[in-house]
């Protein structure tokens, strides 16, 4: 099922809250490692989630690539769609 | 100017250092044993520890035929190869040592190479190529990791020991490319073992081949010691297994089995293999020995799992919760880092030496109170060890259970 951004973002914001002690509002310049203090692992398991939740998958090198919430967004847009 | 300085990078992990390193007497990544006394005993500066953090499982470090194999190899053929695999590096004992291990796991191919490190790295590396996937464990060790960079394929992890996740995530993979699922036997930082056949078995209904780095489990695992794979029924299913000769098999190196004769073309194409001076005459000799006694002798591995539940049953007796079932590594959760680093200088004020083990070198970023047992561990020795854990948990927040 194809969703809009705004659909997206809600979903995604929703995961990273449980990956993350940070007090931080999310937009789409939120920096996703720095932001929410996510080291390599805890990055690992919030892409995990990710894939889970939209049912797509990223390579390592892709979620390497994925630095604010807007990248994270386009590229699970992007996904989903294809 | 800062960020052209070469060396600004470290900033970070260089503080991070000196705080632990200003918390006690020995810095926990400097350790020096000044002289080893035996396979479980050490002097740091004048105190003797008990050690409890080698992964020496069999304890055949100092084993009569593991030394006097070594010693005679440098008799008979020098100090070093000198030279690679592929020009001046095969010596005899080295395509003797692969035979061995051909038998003993039953393969139609076997190889060896200089450090287990460089044995999944070559494995990995050149097995998987562009347009290929590989499909890791999350939990996976550097060298798993670092394979899978020098190879040209796409990397992608599963959930930590999940067959349910792995079968997901290979159902998103594209159809294009081979699949090569990597995992461990036992994992070295919880001392968790893998669901191997469950994960095979997925591996092969989604068109992918395994790979099951058996580094700390080859020795320990299965009635001939052959590992999990063989102790869960599925030695004879399982692609390839790597494994190093540097914890149960006293020396240093490492090796990859396959029950495909066509793994040995990497021979050609590995860069670490190709790349490096092969493995010492001594080091070889005593793996070959070693073998002998994983193949053949039971026993070491016996006292092994006796002093595993002694440990185990002692530090839950304690009120400790080991982060896995009875094995050879038994790993403590501590609170936060400061606290590890505390307790791991108080342990060796008691005598005991044991594994820091801090993120990111951790999953789950976990600080680590990291123990291995060994054979030659007596039942003093790791009462003398839980006792030591005794002293760590009065006025520390060191207990995770009561």
């Amino acid at each position: 099922m194809v969703q809009n951004t705004d659909e997206i973002f809600a979903q995604v914001s929703e995961i990273m809250r449980k990956h993350t002690q940070a007090a931080v509002n999310f937009s789409e310049d939120t920096h996703i490692a720095a932001d929410l203090a996510l080291d390599s692992v805890a990055m690992f398991e919030l892409i995990m989630d990710i894939e889970e939740h939209f049912d797509i998958g990223f390579s390592v090198e892709e979620g390497s690539q994925l630095d604010t919430v807007k990248s994270l967004v386009t590229a699970i847009s992007n996904k989903t769609a294809s | 100017m800062s960020q052209n300085n070469i060396f600004s990078k470290f900033d970070d992990v260089s503080q991070r250092i000196e705080r632990i390193d200003s918390m006690g007497e020995t810095r926990p990544f400097g350790v020096v044993f000044d002289r080893l006394l035996s396979q479980t005993r050490a002097l740091v500066g004048n105190r003797e520890v008990i050690l409890a953090g080698t992964n020496n499982y069999l304890g055949l470090t100092y084993e009569d035929t593991c030394m006097s194999a070594a010693k005679s190899a440098v008799d008979e053929h020098g100090t070093a190869t000198t030279g690679s695999r592929l020009a001046n590096g095969t010596y005899a004992e080295h395509v003797a040592l692969e035979d061995e291990l051909k038998e003993h796991f039953n393969a139609s191919s076997a190889m060896v190479f200089t450090t287990g490190y460089q044995s999944n790295l070559a494995a990995i590396g050149a097995l998987a190529g562009k347009g290929d996937h590989l499909i890791i464990d999350t939990d996976s060790h550097a060298c798993i990791y670092d394979g899978c960079r020098l190879s040209d394929a796409e990397t992608h992890v599963f959930r930590h020991n999940s067959p349910e996740n792995l079968d997901r995530r290979l159902k998103r993979l594209p159809e294009t490319g081979a699949r090569l699922v990597v995992v461990e036997g036992l994992y070295s930082m919880f001392g968790d073992v893998a669901p191997v056949a469950e994960l095979t078995e997925v591996a092969h209904n989604n068109n992918a081949m395994i790979l099951v780095d058996e580094a700390h489990s080859v020795g320990c695992y299965g009635d001939r010691g052959h590992g999990v794979s063989a102790a869960q029924g599925v030695l004879d299913q399982v692609d390839f297994i790597t494994g190093t000769f540097s914890k149960s098999f006293a020396s240093i190196g490492g090796f990859c089995v396959s029950r495909h004769p066509q793994f040995e073309m990497i021979r050609l194409t590995s860069r670490p293999y190709l790349f490096t001076a092969s493995g010492s005459p001594a080091n070889v000799a005593v793996a070959r020995a070693a073998l002998k006694i994983i193949a053949n002798d039971g026993k070491p591995r016996a006292a092994l799992w006796a002093r595993a539940r002694q440990l185990h049953a002692g530090l839950r007796q304690l009120g400790f919760e080991p982060l896995s079932d009875p094995g050879p590594i038994v790993a403590i959760e501590i609170a936060d880092e400061l606290t590890a680093v505390q307790g791991w200088n108080t342990l060796l004020d008691q005598g005991v030496y044991v594994n820091l083990a801090l993120p990111p070198a951790t999953p789950q970023s976990k600080s680590l109170l990291r123990l291995s047992v060994s054979a030659a561990h007596s039942e003093e020795d790791i009462d003398q060890i839980i006792e030591a854990f005794k002293m760590v948990s009065t006025g520390k927040a060191l207990r995770t259970a009561s």
